[in-house]
């Protein structure tokens, strides 16, 4: 072979390996996301329409868009769809919902994987009100401060649920900051109640925190073969945390200081003790069997196979309990409701239930964020929470949590709208998953007797410190 | 190779006697050592691509306090991952689970799976039916698996209990009762990978020699003395194989976990896999969790090198 050959078929060579090399790079270049590098709102998808018309917006003008929620699976994810594509139509025909379902346990992952990746499937995530510190400070959330002052009537909502579902970060007193920055509003407002068998203990429930023990082991003890009282134990995210959470605060613990950012001493003290010891040796015996891995499909189902005399449940959780397919409690609607009571969860040393339910965000990555603000504004609106309320959904504005709409939607939603000013959001902050993770295996360990309540709550708080003091 | 030199024709051109067939046409400018080069390219580059690549990142990403979804500054952290790593008393609780997880779910795999194919290969009829009904269980997502032993396995509703109640017997809480948690993660972990090894004990009773058996016969062996001399001998290396085949598997352990017990209770079921998944996806802690991903990289590789020396060395008998 000449040197004459050598010389251009290595130049040729070398060409043709830069123009693949060039072909891939092209080929693995990432798309830019579609919002601004800090992950606010543009002036323009923030300028939606006064009338909540959404046929303003620069994306999707004139074009179909399909706007993308992600959420867990269970009951209120469907009647979403449904109640989006039934009555957003009328006001924009060309936009269409999907609720994209994942399981209870993978709900963060999946929404915070996508983040990680810069590139979200879904236009409006759906967050638990914790998330959202961890997704603001990665900026994958938008900031909607400008179009909420805008476009929404912020006094309407209860200032508490509000500010869980919008803000990070949330203001010491847990009340809705107005000077602060906003990353979402309500989608659905949850909390525990009571559910008791009014045939078992009466028409009137437990009237406290020790009458509800006290009637709960009579009952267990009147009905062999009957638990007492069904409640949350898995160690699922945060299941078995919040059953430790509920009981702390209601015999009047703190679970941390958020000012100080202390939680060694503080769960830990004496009530806090006393409170875990109430959890295992007095709750966990009135349970039915296997309230280590329970939640809301097993308390559900403990009520309604007759195997629990009273139950603590999420609102959102309760739909179809009054149906006589899930039941063996009666034949119709009428003769389960018949048996079936709903009330607040009754005050110990604190009046106080637990903070659920989910806001409505725009994925910094969407393209479609004109189009999710529009609905936005548009589910935000008194009209149609009432709506939302008679589909089903738990809404947050006052007016629609008082309204004769919400009120007889179904017959626990009463019990709601008595908790709303007792309720109690925690730990809105960028560690909250480590902390949950903790506490829920922590509170699991007592609930299955793996640890005794004391050491598993001091392990718990050293833990949590740990994690706060910016350890493993 | 040497070649005589051709004898010359009338026109005084050469006339080779022993010359090669012409090649293939080829590109003249791609000479064959590129050409081989370029065959292989796809595959190396999806080599580098999908292991190589992902492999040397995570382990600089290990020596980094970086989290994927957050954006703060990603500082180098030096080994700090590998120490807390290997000090922490959670790791090690961890390590302890999936140890005692391995030995128990591959012991009692090995000994049901090479009972089953013993006994499969004894059977004269329908061995093979009997062979693909045995194996369904493996072809079955984990997740699935997963799911359905959950609802079997629950304390008040489930058909373990509810048959261990019919006949007087009062179940425990196969989810949520220390240690018996474990112990069901390793029965569901049996009932769908006995069959794996099951095939390929039975290929090794296959590869057995029907005269080893004849002399033996002749002799007037014992039936034990047959198994012990002669069908444990030649199946063990190939029942060995399939045991460091399990192993590996049991120890990244971890859609059963998430599915069946969720790492309850009070985090007794957490395996390694389970861990690293909550730290790399949970907390997004992936500096600290691609190291862990390194250190059991390195504890695998280590277990695989030992098993396949002693395989060797037992090979070479």
């Amino acid at each position: 072979m000449t040197s004459a050959f050598t010389q251009p078929s290595r130049a040729l060579r070398a060409l043709v390996l830069t123009l693949a090399l060039l072909l891939l790079a092209t080929a693995c270049g990432s798309s830019a996301p579609a919002d601004d590098d800090d992950g606010t709102a543009t002036e323009e998808d923030t300028s939606a329409s006064e009338d909540g018309t959404g046929d303003d917006g620069d994306d999707g003008a004139g074009e179909d868009v399909t706007l993308r929620f992600v959420w867990f699976e269970w009951p209120p994810a469907q009647a979403l769809e449904d109640f989006a594509n039934e009555h957003y139509a009328a006001v924009n025909p060309g936009v269409s919902f999907e609720v994209e379902t994942v399981p209870f346990g993978q709900w963060h992952d999946a929404i915070f994987t996508q983040f990680a990746a810069g590139e979200t499937s879904f236009d409006i995530p759906i967050l638990d009100s914790q998330f959202i510190g961890e997704a603001v400070t990665g900026n994958h959330i938008a900031t909607l401060t400008d179009f909420a002052n805008d476009n929404i009537d912020l006094a309407a909502y209860p200032q508490n649920l509000l500010a869980a579902y919008s803000q990070y970060p949330v203001a010491a007193d847990g009340l809705f900051d107005p000077e602060g920055d906003i990353y979402g509003l309500p989608l659905l407002a949850d909390t525990w109640v009571l559910i008791y068998r009014k045939d078992l203990i009466g028409e009137e429930p437990p009237g406290s925190w020790d009458e509800m023990l006290e009637v709960a082991a009579q009952c267990q003890a009147d009905n062999p073969g009957m638990a007492g009282l069904a409640f949350h134990g898995a160690p699922d995210y945060d299941t078995a945390g919040i059953t430790l959470n509920q009981v702390i605060w209601v015999n009047g613990g703190e679970i941390w200081d958020a000012e100080s950012r202390t939680v060694e001493g503080i769960i830990n003290d004496e009530t806090g003790l006393a409170a875990i010891t109430q959890l295992v040796e007095e709750m966990v015996p009135l349970a039915p069997d296997g309230v280590g891995t329970a939640f809301i499909g097993e308390v559900n189902a403990a009520i309604n196979q007759g195997q629990a005399c009273m139950g603590m449940n999420w609102v959102a959780g309760l739909e179809g309990m009054q149906l006589p397919e899930n039941s063996t409690l009666g034949e119709t609607e009428e003769e389960i409701l018949d048996k079936l009571g709903f009330a607040e969860l009754p005050d110990g040393a604190a009046d106080v239930s637990p903070l659920g339910g989910m806001g409505m965000h725009v994925s910094s990555y969407s393209p479609n964020q004109q189009a999710a603000l529009d609905f936005i504004e548009w589910f935000e609106t008194a009209e149609v929470q009432e709506m939302w309320a008679a589909a089903g959904g738990v809404p947050a504005r006052t007016d629609a949590l008082n309204s004769e709409a919400f009120l007889n939607a179904r017959p626990w939603n009463q019990a709601f709208t008595d908790s709303v000013d007792s309720l109690r959001d925690f730990w809105a902050i960028p560690e909250f998953f480590q902390m949950i993770d903790v506490h829920s295996t922590q509170a699991n360990a007592a609930i299955t007797g793996t640890q005794e309540p004391e050491a598993a709550l001091n392990a718990l708080a050293e833990q949590e410190q740990t994690i706060l003091d910016g350890g493993i | 190779m040497p070649t005589s030199a051709p004898p010359k024709g009338k026109a005084g051109r050469t006339h080779p006697i022993f010359a090669a067939p012409p090649a293939a046409a080829r590109w003249r400018w791609l000479p064959d050592r590129w050409l081989a080069r370029l065959s292989v390219a796809p595959t190396l580059l999806l080599l580098f691509g999908l292991f190589i690549f992902p492999l040397l990142y995570v382990l600089v990403l290990s020596f980094t306090d970086y989290s994927a979804s957050g954006s703060g500054d990603v500082n180098i952290v030096g080994f700090e991952n590998y120490g807390r790593l290997l000090t922490s008393d959670q790791v090690h609780s961890k390590a302890l689970t999936t140890v005692l997880f391995v030995i128990g779910a591959v012991s009692l795999q090995t000994v049901l799976g090479f009972g089953l194919a013993y006994l499969v290969h004894r059977q004269k009829r329908g061995g093979g039916f009997l062979t693909v009904l045995l194996l369904v269980p493996m072809m079955l997502s984990p997740v699935i698996v997963g799911a359905f032993w959950r609802l079997m396995l629950d304390s008040s509703f489930g058909v373990v209990n509810g048959t261990l109640a019919l006949i007087g017997v009062d179940g425990p809480q196969w989810l949520s009762q220390q240690g018996v948690a474990l112990l069901s993660l390793i029965i569901v972990d049996t009932w769908q990978w006995t069959p794996f090894i099951m095939v390929i004990a039975l290929a090794g009773l296959n590869a057995v020699p029907g005269y080893l058996y004849e002399a033996a016969d002749i002799d007037q062996a014992t039936d034990w003395f047959k198994f012990k001399s002669i069908t444990l001998p030649i199946v063990w290396p190939i029942l060995l194989i399939a045991v460091l085949f399990r192993v590996i598997d049991a120890f990244r352990l971890f859609d059963i976990v998430l599915i069946v017990t969720g790492g309850g209770p009070g985090g007794t079921t957490e395996t390694l896999s389970f861990h690293i998944y909550k730290l790399a996806i949970r907390n997004f802690q992936t500096g600290l969790a691609s190291a862990y991903g390194v250190l059991m990289l390195i504890v695998v590789n280590i277990m695989a090198v030992i098993f396949i020396k002693y395989l060797e060395r037992l090979q070479s008998r």
